[in-house]
């Protein structure tokens, strides 16, 4: 998830344009809406995005445009995510209901009831769950409009992409073999169009 | 072309380069020449996935023996290479290593010569040095890449390469 240290997994991007004018400036404030807020105390959501220092995952501050160290600019995309463990959600669910169950002298709670006291619970030790970070670096070369992110999973990439046009409006394609090829390609004046007669390969002879 | 026919190009391109470049790590003692005066050295020493697109067998093989016999033999059964695990010598001195898939192209746990900078002394001095390497890298795999595709739609893929490879293939048996 790291690109400055340890072993990098990462995706490549080509970002579809170039940015206009002062765009330093509409970029900073941009990330700072977009930076990681984390949980709301009364939030009862199980996940939670946002950007953060490259360098250090607990800075969300950008005045000084931290994240512009030329030709790059440079980011982490911080996911928190909390859950409830089932055991633990279970046993607090039959501990509530044992409770009710004796102030009022009953000996079955109904269907609805034990619905209501479930969410309940759950709402209550989601608030007191520890969320579990994940930050994925990414660097975009703005002269070379080609972005390495951190991640290979899809779920995460397209959260990224996302993020990503939101804060700076421009989109990413995804590199991909095709249309590596069909880039450089272009770029060598070559017609990228010879890709399409590519026929897979047969052992017993093409 | 419509996106279905983009996503089966895209699959037989990958998986084709990865084999062309086992191909060449084995016949070539690992050197491949590319534009430039780099001296670029390919090993494929660590894991190699190979699938069969129509039943979905799959097939890992790893070791240090680059002539894993179970890999070539898949290759005779059809089977593509979806994943490998290469490593990259440039110059005789800078070592990559790293893992490529056929779908996207995408690096997972690569592996760069040691960086130099102290994160605590230059962070972004460390910064640069990483993200240079770690382009250095991605560079090179994709001019050799480029080397493969050039060479993939010229005539001299069917009249040269191709029966040389299929040849190397159908050594597989007897190694």
């Amino acid at each position: 998830m790291g690109l400055l240290r340890g072993a990098a997994g990462f995706s490549r991007y080509f970002v579809n344009g170039i940015p206009q004018g002062d765009y330093l400036e509409d970029f900073s404030q941009n990330i700072e809406r977009y930076s990681f807020k984390g949980f709301d105390e009364f939030s009862e959501e199980i996940r939670t995005t946002g950007w953060v220092s490259i360098m250090n995952i607990f800075d969300t501050v950008f005045g000084q445009r931290q994240f512009y160290m030329y030709p790059y600019l440079a980011l982490s995309f911080r996911v928190d995510t909390r859950s409830v463990p089932s055991n633990a959600l279970r046993q607090h669910c039959l501990e509530a209901e044992h409770k009710i169950k004796v102030v009022e002298h009953l000996e079955y709670l109904p269907k609805e009831k034990r619905r209501e006291i479930k969410e309940l619970t759950q709402s209550q030790l989601l608030k007191r769950a520890i969320p579990r970070t994940n930050a994925y670096d990414m660097v975009w070369n703005i002269e070379a409009s080609i972005l390495t992110f951190a991640s290979t999973n899809n779920k995460v990439c397209d959260e990224f992409a996302e993020i990503f046009f939101k804060t700076f409006g421009l989109r990413l394609s995804p590199v991909f073999p095709y249309s590596l090829a069909g880039f450089n390609l272009s770029k060598e004046g070559l017609d990228a169009a010879m890709l399409d007669t590519i026929r897979p390969m047969n052992i017993d002879g093409e | 072309m419509d996106v279905l026919e983009k996503i089966e190009k895209t699959e037989t391109i990958g998986a084709e380069f990865l084999l062309w470049l086992w191909f060449k790590s084995e016949t070539q003692d690992g050197t491949i020449d590319i534009d430039g005066n780099q001296q670029i050295e390919i090993r494929i020493d660590g894991t190699i996935t190979l699938e069969n697109n129509e039943t979905g067998g799959k097939v890992s093989c790893s070791g240090n023996n680059v002539m894993m016999k179970e890999a070539r033999l898949a290759l005779m059964e059809n089977k593509r290479i979806t994943m490998m695990t290469i490593r990259l010598i440039l110059n005789g001195e800078d070592e990559f290593s790293f893992k490529l898939d056929s779908g996207w192209m995408n690096f997972r746990a690569l592996k760069t010569p040691k960086v130099l900078q102290d994160f605590k002394e230059d962070p972004e001095g460390m910064f640069y040095e990483k993200i240079g390497l770690i382009e250095k890298a991605v560079a090179v795999m994709d001019s050799i890449f480029m080397k493969y595709i050039k060479l993939r739609i010229s005539p001299e893929w069917k009249n040269d390469e191709l029966p040389v490879l299929i040849s190397w293939i159908g050594k597989g048996k007897n190694v």
